[in-house]
């Protein structure tokens, strides 16, 4: 499979990818028609009943086998000089023209069995609408990293003739010791809520099941501690394997540059390997838990317009770099977008007021809460307790406010939120789509306001807009309007600057640069 | 251009039928509810007058409850077609103001639903490639406006072109 015989030239999809397909779309109904059927039928019609129901089952099976034969047979895919095609449907035809230049991803996966069959899974994402994308189940693993290499060079001007030896450079490569730090900070002890709520169910019902001297009473000093003692390190344990397993989607983690874009791979279990291409990016992220922080290592995200369609059940931003020392991850974000050296301005300092009075209303109510229930339950609910959170709410306040905090720039605008996972959000001024300022009832008590920037990364729960929380009204207004002011400025400063410039450099009829 | 505009005042009649409606709606099941409660609470004596309490209070208190909102929102409906950008700004309990460059814009769509053809309304959607995307949205254009604010919207947009509006 030489350069040659990839473009300009139509192929199918692997020839194993039939029976892997037949499995994983036909096992769960062959084996429910199976198993629930038989015995249905049977139990209906006797001996008749069980032969149609087995007759049924094969019935399925030729089906399904008859289904993904004909989709490999109908599907074809072709790279030619601007766009990729595909033409695929069963039933229902479909052919797709996707521009070159519009494909924003090119990102390889393959779990255990692939890896094992040589398979892997091709998606390519385009800007926006979920129409535009291309999702190859399953070609081969040689293949897969031809097309994405190829994809790319197509895309690309200038230089076409440079292998990817060449033109990659190794700039991240994960150690042991990152991961052990990834493994520890993606510890996730929200598993609390579910062994909590876990036990609440089922508790009752297996304390009835267990003789009373089976139960750890605080009889003696030692059942008094191991009991609190065993929840605690239980907690802890599910935590960290939690943490275990997020740190081991990371498994030799790599990201290596070349000039006008980024690829990774990653994946112990499953792999993946991911390009993100250079001028789409639309968003940095850097994100720090109390951990990382306090270990001093840092996260890098970036977002790239397109991501987050409805199949993609991944991170929307792509992680860029999973754990670094911050200095180093600084640097490399950096390199991708110059943003130079950062001063926050933080919210006005009644902010902390009015985070103190959330904290207060919150542990009154939930003190309100307890103090209802007390009075139709016997056992003592220590209903005051939530009161002893009174104590830490000044404290509370004003971390959150310390970690919040803006920056608009020459060429960016950096937001910064969180202390429990603080995100500070890059954004290139020529990348912003709109700005809005927001403020609530509550806001406008205080004289605050929030600013969000909008760009075409996309949202989810996880990732969000870049935003300028509770900050003075004043303040709001002349971010907002310096943001979209800034926007022209920073497009009609590119356009005269890709002008101005010598042929080699990307036109800007080319690789869709702003 | 450049001049602060208002919806049409019609739409806030457009608002008062859609709290009318839902409020209704709220009446009619919290009242059906009473009603069948009522039976089979045996103290009340009339379960009928019971719902028509129920469910005509509740219409009362949704009702007045939207009809001020859909007031007070039209209050503070505005938008701007600026030099570079469509200025928006509403809100009620949440205060939103919005800038979209016209060099963002993707595409402009108007909308009618049943309730705005019969008052003779209708909606503007201005789309751009952010998660926001649809979120610009002028209600309460009459269609002659809705259709000038459309086209001129979308000249504005060509002019500031680019290649790519991401």
């Amino acid at each position: 499979m030489t350069d040659d015989t990839l473009t300009n030239e139509a192929h199918r999809l692997h020839p194993l990818s039939i029976p892997y397909r037949v499995v994983e779309q036909g096992l769960g109904l062959i084996l429910a028609v199976f198993f629930a059927g038989v015995p249905a039928f049977s139990a209906l019609k006797g001996a008749v009943g069980a032969a149609a129901a087995l007759g049924l089952v094969v019935l399925v099976v030729a089906a399904i086998v008859g289904y993904v034969v004909a989709y490999y047979r109908r599907f074809e895919y072709e790279l030619t000089r601007d766009t990729f095609d595909i033409r695929s449907g069963v039933f229902a035809r479909r052919e797709r023209e996707i521009p070159l230049r519009r494909i924003q991803n090119v990102d390889i996966s393959q779990n255990v069995v692939q890896r094992a069959l040589g398979l892997a899974e091709i998606k390519m994402e385009t800007a926006g609408a979920s129409q535009a994308e291309a999702h190859l189940r399953y070609v081969g693993y040689d293949r897969a990293n031809h097309i994405q290499s190829e994809v790319s060079r197509l895309s690309r001007s200038g230089d076409a003739e440079e292998t990817d030896a060449e033109r990659f450079e190794t700039v991240f490569a994960i150690s042991e010791r990152e991961l052990g730090v990834l493994a520890l900070v993606s510890a996730d002890l929200r598993v609390i809520s579910f062994l909590l709520v876990g036990l609440s169910i089922f508790a009752p019902s297996m304390a009835s099941a267990f003789a009373p001297e089976m139960f750890l009473s605080p009889e003696t000093i030692v059942q008094a501690v191991l009991g609190p003692v065993f929840a605690v390190v239980s907690i802890l344990v599910l935590g960290l394997v939690v943490g275990v397993i997020n740190a081991s989607r990371y498994y030799d983690f790599t990201l290596r540059r070349a000039p006008e874009e980024l690829r990774y791979q990653r994946g112990l279990v499953q792999k993946f390997s991911g390009t993100i291409p250079l001028d789409k990016v639309q968003t940095l992220t850097l994100r720090e838990n109390l951990l990382a922080r306090a270990l001093g290592y840092a996260s890098l995200y970036i977002e790239t317009a397109g991501q987050g369609t409805s199949s993609n059940q991944q991170q929307t931003a792509q992680s860029a770099i999973p754990i670094a020392e911050r200095e180093r991850v600084v640097s490399l974000a950096k390199s991708i977008e110059p943003f130079g050296d950062v001063e926050f301005e933080r919210p006005p300092k009644r902010a902390r007021r009015r985070y103190a009075g959330r904290y207060l209303i919150v542990i009154g109510a939930l003190t309100a809460v307890l103090f209802a229930a007390q009075q139709f339950v016997t056992a003592s609910l220590y209903w005051y307790s939530p009161l002893a959170l009174v104590v830490v709410v000044p404290a509370a306040a004003h971390l959150k406010w310390k970690h919040r905090g803006f920056h608009a720039g020459d060429e960016y605008v950096v937001t910064r939120n969180g202390f429990w996972r603080r995100s500070t959000k890059i954004v290139p001024y020529h990348r912003v789509q709109t700005v809005a300022s927001t403020e609530t009832v509550f806001q406008r008590r205080w004289g605050l306001g929030t600013v969000v920037v909008d760009t075409a990364g996309s949202r989810s729960l996880t990732s969000d807009d870049a935003k300028a929380v509770d900050v003075d009204v004043a303040t709001v207004e002349q971010l907002r309007e310096r943001v979209g002011e800034e926007l022209y400025e920073a497009i009609r400063r590119r356009a005269a600057r890709s002008r101005a410039e010598p042929v080699t450099s990307p036109p800007p009829t080319g690789a869709a640069t702003d | 251009m450049d001049q602060s505009r208002k919806p049409s005042t019609r739409v806030r009649l457009q608002w008062i039928l859609r709290t009318a409606i839902a409020s209704a709606v709220l009446g009619a099941v919290l009242g059906g509810a009473a009603y069948l409660l009522a039976d089979e609470v045996a103290v009340l004596p009339a379960e009928v007058q019971a719902a028509m309490l129920v469910g005509g209070a509740t219409f009362a208190v949704v009702f007045v409850a939207g009809t001020a909102r859909a007031l007070l929102l039209y209050r503070s409906w505005e938008y701007v077609v600026r030099e570079d950008s469509l200025y928006l700004s509403r809100g009620v309990f949440t205060r939103v103001r919005t800038i979209v460059p016209y060099v963002r814009v993707q595409h402009i769509d108007t909308q009618r639903n049943p309730v705005e053809r019969v008052l003779g309304l209708s909606t503007l959607v201005v789309y751009t490639a952010g998660s926001r995307g649809a979120d610009v949205t002028i209600p309460g254009l009459t269609p002659e406006r809705a259709s000038e604010l459309q086209t001129r919207l979308k000249v504005l947009a060509i002019e500031s072109e680019e290649e790519d509006a991401v």
